[in-house]
């Protein structure tokens, strides 16, 4: 038995899984099952939404990411910002965060506002002229959560052509630090390193590039969460003693607008993009319940949704290490203080859309290939036959039998993957083989084991 | 030859819960792997007569039946009926009540959605008995996307 267990994106811990089955509900994949009560298993893929981690209150699951060890040390370090980080702190502003950073030593710190702002720009003008094109299906849905769009790959291919096809924020900054940054450390021969600041459970370690070739400059996620600490203390000793520093080399090196902050929080990706038909959605179960309707053709009036699979937005990331209300509070703070700002002006923005800079290297299509139909088609009998066992299992969701709830069950004793026995109420020991239809769940167990 | 069948209840006025019984169908199509098309289609038109009944029919119940080249939707109210088919097919006529129209419903684009989208449609009504709509999608359709 492995102790450690890892996806792309989440490490289970066996040992200190005590088979209390809260993990399994959550999640939106249905991938998790419980085998032998207290041995996690993923038995489809898994899209990153975290909701497992915040589910489980044994600690069993965890990101897969790892505190950062020797920043700097060997590597020039470049710290790609997400604005997430500077809702974790009520006092300090962006640009005592990115100072922090610096000290804690990133030779580099890019804060996100001017990809943002540059990104709500061609956003907005893909909207206005979709109007006359009609290149898209309404409503767009924005690219910016990974979440969303893995979860769209899995659950709803027919929304993909939705997905709006301009270049996320973060792929910007990425872009701009590999095309401006990189090069000229690259001709001293030094090795660069860069570590994307994440509230989202990413992938520790990315080795190979979109297209699969291995990247030449490694590229790490950090938790905001296993930064915090020690970026605390720093940023403490900053705000007290002031200390000087230099060495800033590009503008988006230090921030003193809010507009990054406000992204962080659920709306505010539309807030600042002049789109008047547009909604925010945030949290998985909502995210999937709109995205449900959408499929089934609702929601055509609207231009554009803003979803996150996080509730409250990213700020309400899994590995964000103050509470989302926390977090949110001192967001509005830093907007009272600062306020929004314009910093790119749009002239310039329309020139690189109309050069092509804002469009995706690969249409949002080619995920299907990782995320779609994972498993081989039901066959009408089989589905046949999945209804038969429902009507004999007693229907409760109790999750005993190591599986999310009592269809998945049927569905996985019928391809194969587990045994009608494991369902706790059909055992010959247990009389109340069916609830009665009118007290559905009246004795159903707390939880499943 | 095996087929599936399946029914849901719908409560007349339960905004709530309406929709349900299409998400249902929409995921057990999906598990089947059918043409993602396919599958908007039938979600569209259920969906469209599953809210029809909620707000101008009675209680009602939506059947489901998956055969090896078809499914046949059939949903049922007791409600109080429709006077003249035909009027109400035409695109934009509606009588929805203004509490229908607040939460967006009441286009009038209902019932022609579900003929567009549908292979084969078949409104019955008995005036202040009941209404039936039964629709049926050919697995190797004709039709084009909705
Ligand atoms: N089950 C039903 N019982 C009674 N009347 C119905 C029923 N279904 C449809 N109708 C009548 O037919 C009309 C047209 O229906 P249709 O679905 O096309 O439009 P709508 O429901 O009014 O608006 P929309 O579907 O665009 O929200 C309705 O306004 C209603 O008068
Ligand atoms: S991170 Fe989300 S998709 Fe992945 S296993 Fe956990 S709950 Fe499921
Ligand atoms: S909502 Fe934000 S923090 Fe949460 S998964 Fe999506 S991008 Fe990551
Ligand atoms: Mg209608």
């Amino acid at each position: 038995m492995r102790p450690e267990y890892t996806t792309c994106y989440v490490r289970f811990h066996e040992e200190r899984c005590t088979g209390c089955a809260e993990c399994l509900k959550v999640c939106p994949t249905r991938a998790i099952r419980i085998r032998n009560r207290t041995s996690i298993r993923l038995v489809d893929l898994c899209i990153g939404c975290g909701a497992c981690i915040r589910a489980c209150a044994a600690g069993a699951i965890s990101a897969a990411t790892r505190p950062p060890q020797q920043i700097g040390n060997g590597h020039v370090a470049i710290a790609l910002v997400s604005p997430v980080l500077y809702a974790q702190f009520p006092t300090a502003m962006p640009k005592d965060v990115l100072l922090g950073l610096r000290h804690m030593g990133f030779r580099h710190t890019i804060d996100m506002s001017i990809f943002l702002e540059m990104f709500q720009f061609a956003a907005a003008e893909f909207i206005r002229r979709n109007r006359e094109t009609g290149e898209a299906p309404w409503p767009l849905i924005s690219p910016v959560c990974p979440a969303v769009v893995r979860l769209i790959a899995f659950q709803f291919p027919a929304l993909l052509a939705h997905v709006l096809p301009v270049l996320r924020p973060v792929a910007l900054m990425a872009r701009e630090v590999k095309e401006r940054i990189i090069p000229s450390y690259e001709a001293q021969g030094r090795q660069v390193a860069l570590y994307y600041l994440n509230p989202c459970p990413t992938m520790e370690q990315e080795r190979f590039g979109p297209d699969g070739t291995p990247l030449r400059h490694p590229e790490i996620s950090i938790g905001i969460n296993d930064l915090y600490p020690d970026l605390n203390q720093r940023i403490d000793t900053i705000l007290t003693e002031v200390p000087p520093f230099s060495e800033t080399h590009f503008e988006y090196e230090t921030c003193a607008t809010a507009n990054a902050a406000l992204v962080a929080m659920s709306g505010g990706e539309i807030a600042s993009m002049r789109i008047e038909k547009s909604m925010a959605v945030h949290g998985l179960r909502d995210t999937v319940a709109y995205l449900q309707k959408i499929e089934m053709g609702l929601f055509q009036e609207v231009e554009y949704f803003e979803f996150r699979t996080c509730r409250e937005g990213c700020l309400g990331g899994v590995l964000s290490a103050v509470d989302k209300y926390m977090a949110r509070s001192n967001v509005q703070r830093m907007l009272h203080l600062h306020g929004l700002g314009r910093r790119v002006p749009g002239n310039t923005i329309l020139r690189l859309y109309d050069k092509g800079r804002f469009k995706p290297d690969k249409s949002p299509l080619t995920l299907t290939r990782f995320f779609g139909d994972r498993k081989p088609a039901l066959s009408l009998e089989q589905m046949v036959r999945i209804e038969k066992i429902l009507d004999t299992v007693a229907g409760w969701g109790c999750g005993a039998c190591g599986a999310p709830d009592c269809p998945t069950f049927a569905e996985d004793v019928v391809r194969g993957e587990a045994e009608l026995g494991d369902c706790q109420w059909l055992h010959p020991s247990r009389p109340c083989m069916k609830a009665t239809p009118d007290e559905p769940g009246r004795s159903s167990p707390e939880s499943g084991l | 030859m095996a087929s599936l069948k399946k029914f849901f209840f719908i409560k007349a006025r339960d905004f709530v819960h309406a929709g349900e019984a299409s998400i249902h169908i929409q995921s057990l199509l999906k598990s089947m792997h059918w043409d993602p098309v396919l599958i908007r289609r039938v979600a569209i038109c259920s969906y469209e007569g599953e809210m029809n009944v909620v707000i101008h029919g009675g209680d009602g119940v939506l059947n489901l039946s998956i055969e090896n080249d078809r499914l046949i939707i059939e949903i049922i109210d007791d409600g109080p009926g429709i006077q003249d088919i035909s009027l109400a097919m035409q695109p934009g006529y509606s009588t929805a009540s203004d509490e229908a129209r607040e939460m967006g419903f009441g286009a009038g684009m209902g019932l022609p959605n579900m003929k567009k989208n549908a292979d084969d449609i078949q409104i019955e009504s008995e005036p202040g008995i009941r209404t039936r709509a039964s629709m049926t999608f050919l697995l190797e359709s004709p039709k084009e996307t909705p």
